[in-house]
Formats: structure tokens, sequence, C-alpha cells
């Protein structure tokens, strides 16, 4: 079977941009491409996420993207998982690869979330909750979120204090990070002072609403070498989906993350402990925390910990590095390109090329993004420059 | 897999349930074979599998078990905002989110709450969809 590899990644300016979504895509394109032949002479099909249809009035992006990239006559199109499309756009191109039919093939998301304002973006992303009983009841993004936060403040020792600090240490991670949307410091007084959006959670808690592409190539390792490019193994790839109703799932235990990354793990020989970074869905603090415990890092209860330095954390945590983007958080949060943008920061961390905020030795990350409220669907990739076990 | 013919009649669709809600009978699914609540009925079952649903009346009362406050409204419920939103644990073991009739500072964890319905308002009916138009809203009245 040809093993997949991402053989190069691009990505646009992130955040309140001039730019649509199409032309979001082109300059993500430009630098995927940089060192490469044109797509036309590569790209064998390509997989576009995107949230919704709302923001710009435009589907079919499949073919609008294939044909702004030059690529006419391939397969294309749109995958719609809400904020998880990302990831299941780089999945299909991982399983195009893998069972041979294609040789190079174009995972890109693209979102052009701010041409409505913010009451737009609410509304847009509403439609990814069950409509009959969650979306008749008023509810929204960050209070679904909420709903989780309030229960894992309840049975846990995590304080509101905790959920802050790993804003902090998004944001901090974030000022070391060129792409990001909010390349800043902040403290903890700032979150904990920030306007209540749904409480516990306050605006500091929440992923910003903005703009952005990213384009990642799939290619066999064969094709990767002969065009000289650095080239990290996709091992692993799992995905789950779980209740669109929040109220009917296990609220603490992310059961959906868990499945997409044992999955992924098993595909790629590994455990979690050999897990070296990791960009998980913190689009809320509090995912970070319940993702650190789904995907096998921390102990039931003790993921609120991620802020915080290895030899710090509670017995049973791994030694793994979160966001170190920035996360959803501070690196920025464009829907449909979410995933992919999380798949560019493990390449860059791989490869050697994420400057100032690398870590040190880094040779495997896992990737968990979600869509919906927490695992009503998730994916997880592993990304690896270690030989195969 | 057998089913008998579904329409709208039958409450594991939602006309159905929310005909059957309309009168004030919150109707859930149960699963023979696990014995899993679903609420709303649906034709199978998502703990195991199984389509031996049965529909039964569920009792409307329960408690709290999270609970938060919605200061960002999508647009079309911007003149309540802001509002308490909860999900419920029935005690007949369903679970079901809904607005709480009560101010966020007055609610916790464990609090007795009641289903109450009440006929969509002239707001609810303006964002409804043509088939929503005239399904009930259900709100969680503390005990
Ligand atoms: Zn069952």
């Amino acid at each position: 079977m040809p093993e997949p590899v991402i053989a190069s990644v691009g990505a646009s300016a992130l955040g309140r941009t001039d730019l649509p979504g199409r032309d979001l895509f082109s300059v993500a394109l430009e630098e995927a491409f940089d060192e490469l032949p044109d797509p036309a002479d590569l790209v064998e099909a390509v997989y576009v996420g995107n949230q919704s249809e709302s923001y710009e009035h435009q589907i079919m992006y499949g073919t609008l993207l294939a044909e702004w990239a030059g690529l006419r006559h391939v397969p294309a199109e749109r995958v719609e998982g809400c904020a998880a499309a990302g990831a299941l756009a780089l999945r299909h191109a991982v399983k195009d690869v893998r069972n041979g039919e294609h040789e190079a093939v174009l995972a890109c998301g693209v979102e052009k979330m701010t041409s409505a304002g913010t009451s737009g973006a609410t509304d847009a992303l509403s439609a990814a909750f069950d409509r009959a009983i969650e979306q008749r009841s008023g509810i929204t993004a960050p209070s679904q979120y909420a709903l989780l936060a309030k229960r894992y403040l309840h049975e846990t020792n995590a304080t509101e204090h905790d959920l802050a600090e790993i804003a902090v240490k998004n944001h901090a991670n974030a000022a070391r990070n060129p792409r990001a949307q909010f390349p800043k410091e902040i403290d903890v007084e700032t979150v904990l002072e920030s306007d209540p959006i749904a409480p516990p959670l306050k605006l500091y808690d929440c992923a910003p609403v903005g703009d952005g592409a990213a384009a990642v190539l799939v290619t066999t390792a064969e094709l990767a070498a002969d065009l000289g490019r650095p080239q990290v193994r996709v091992a692993g790839s799992g995905a789950s989906a779980n209740n669109i109703a929040v109220a009917e799932r296990d609220m603490t235990d992310i059961a959906g993350a868990r499945i997409a990354a044992e999955t992924a793990y098993e595909e790629a020989g590994i455990d979690a402990a050999a897990v070296d970074i990791a960009e998980v869905h913190d689009a809320f603090t509090v995912c970070e925390a319940l993702l650190a415990e789904a995907a096998g890092f921390a102990p039931a209860g003790t993921g609120y910990q991620s802020y915080q330095s290895p030899a710090e954390r509670a017995d049973g945590w791994t030694d793994v590095q979160l966001s170190p983007s920035g996360g959803l958080k501070a690196r920025g949060h464009p829907i449909g390109a979410t995933g992919l943008l999380q798949a560019l920061e493990a390449y860059e961390q791989l490869t050697g090329a994420a400057g100032d905020r690398a870590i040190e030795g880094a040779e495997t990350a896992l990737l968990l993004n979600e869509g919906g409220v927490a695992d009503a669907v998730t994916v997880g990739h592993v990304l690896t420059t270690a030989e195969a076990p | 897999m057998t089913d008998g013919d579904l329409d709208a009649t039958d409450p594991r669709t939602l006309p159905g349930f929310f005909d059957a809600l309309a009168d004030g009978k919150l109707l859930g699914g149960v699963c023979t074979d696990c014995g899993q609540v679903l609420l709303p009925p649906r034709p199978a079952c998502y703990a195991c599998g199984s389509r031996a649903v049965d529909v039964e009346p569920q009792s409307r009362e329960g408690t709290v078990f999270s609970y938060t406050e919605v200061h960002t409204p999508p647009p079309a419920f911007a003149a309540d905002a802001p509002y308490t939103v909860a999900v419920v644990e029935l005690a007949d073991g369903g679970r079901l989110l809904g607005r709480v009739a009560a101010d966020y500072s007055d609610v916790a964890i464990g609090d007795s709450v009641e289903l109450t319905v009440h006929e969509p308002t002239a707001a609810e009916r303006e964002v409804a969809l043509d088939y929503e138009t005239d399904w009930p809203v259900h709100i969680f009245e503390p005990r």
C-alpha cells in the first residue's frame, strides 16, 4: 500500500481580511506550490473543507477552487462537517493516496467568516446543532461548550482560573507564530475579567471569528522524494461521529475523540506516550482539557493541567506539548481551514520549519479536529517523521 | 431491517413527536434491547444499533445536569438574551436540552425542574420553517 505523506503546506493570512474565500485559497496555494511544479502538473484530485454557504452564498467549492488552481477535469468536492471539514478533507486525500487511486491530492479548506459580522457567524455556526430541539431553544456554539465546561468544573478540581491559564498558554505560543491571528501574550486577569459569553466561558475562553484558507499537498513518499520535498508521514487516520445533541452524550468523556485518536494511534503502531506535540481543537479553553484526556495524554479529570510544564502535571500525564501554534484560540479558527492549519503546524514542527516556536526533538504529532459541538464528529491524524515501528 | 410504515403520525418522526408534545405528552423512544431512552424518539437506538424502539410516555420531571446563560444569541433570539439553557436529566433516564424559566444565578446543578410546553410565540413563528410553524416549544420550570 502506498504510504501517504504531506509534501507541502500553505496558508493565507488569518483574521479579518479584504479577500473573498477563493482569493484566500489562491494565496494559500501559492505558498504551498512555491517550490513545486504548477498544480496542473501534479494534482489529481481536490477536497475542500468548508463550513457554510451562508458566508458567501457559495457552494460548489470543489469545482470553484479546482478551477482557480488551474485544475480542470479532476474529481473535486466540498467536504462538510462544520469545524472538522478540514481534517475530513485531509482524510479523504490520505485515503486516496493510500489506496493507490492517486499519487497527489490537494486537501484544502477555506472560510470567509467575517462577511456577515459576529451575529452572522453565530447564526451560521448554530446550524451545526440539532434543529428540532437545540436550535429552537436558542443554543449557540459558546453556550454548547459552556454546558460541557460547567459540567467539567463540577466533576473535577479544575477552576475557571485553570481554563484562563490554557488561554494564556496558547496566546504565549501564538506570540511566536508569525501566522497567528492574535500573536500577543495576555494574562490571566484579562481572561477572567473579559465579557461573559456563556458562563463559565468568557470572551477570552473563545476562539475568534476570522477568515482564512489552508492548502496541504498529500502525495506518495516516492513522489515527495522525487520533488525534493521534506516529507511527514501520515501514519494514522481515524474519524468518529457521535450524537448530534450534546445532551445525549457523556459530556466529560469525549468518546468520539477518544475513538478517533485511538484509531489513528493503532494505524500508526504507537500509543499516546509517543506523541511529542498535539494540535487539538481548542475552540474553547475547556476543549483542550477534555481532549487531552480523550487523547490519552492525561488521566481523567486532570486534562486542565495542559498549560503546566510536563514536570508539574499530575502523575500519568505524558510529556506532550499542546497547541504549539497557539491553537484555535490564538492562531485562529477559520472553520473549514482549521483542520488543515493543524496539519500545517505539525508539518512545520516536524520538518524544522517552526522557527522560534519549534519544540525541540519533536518527531510525532497528533491532530484532533472536531465538528459540531465537541465530538459530534472528530477526526484524528498521526503525523510523524519517525521510522515506522 | 424491518420497520413499520413511518408517517407523520408516528412519534418516531418529528411531526408525530411534536403533535403529542402539543397535547402535553412527552414521548420518548425506549430501546427494547438495551433500555436506552431516545429524546425525541427515532427509528434506531444510538447506544446499540437496535431498531426495536418502543414509544413510551416520559416523566416531565428531572434535574439540571448542566446549565449556562446565553449572552450572545443567534439573531432570531436577540430580544430574549440573556437567557438560561440547561441539559436536564429526566426521571425516566433521558436527557433533553431546553431553556430554563429562571435567572442563571438562581439555578444550580441538581435543581429539580419540570418540562412545560407553550405554543410558539409570534417571534418563534417568524423564524420557524414552514413545517415547524405549529410545533410547540418546551421550557423547564423550576420546582
Ligand atoms: Zn439499544
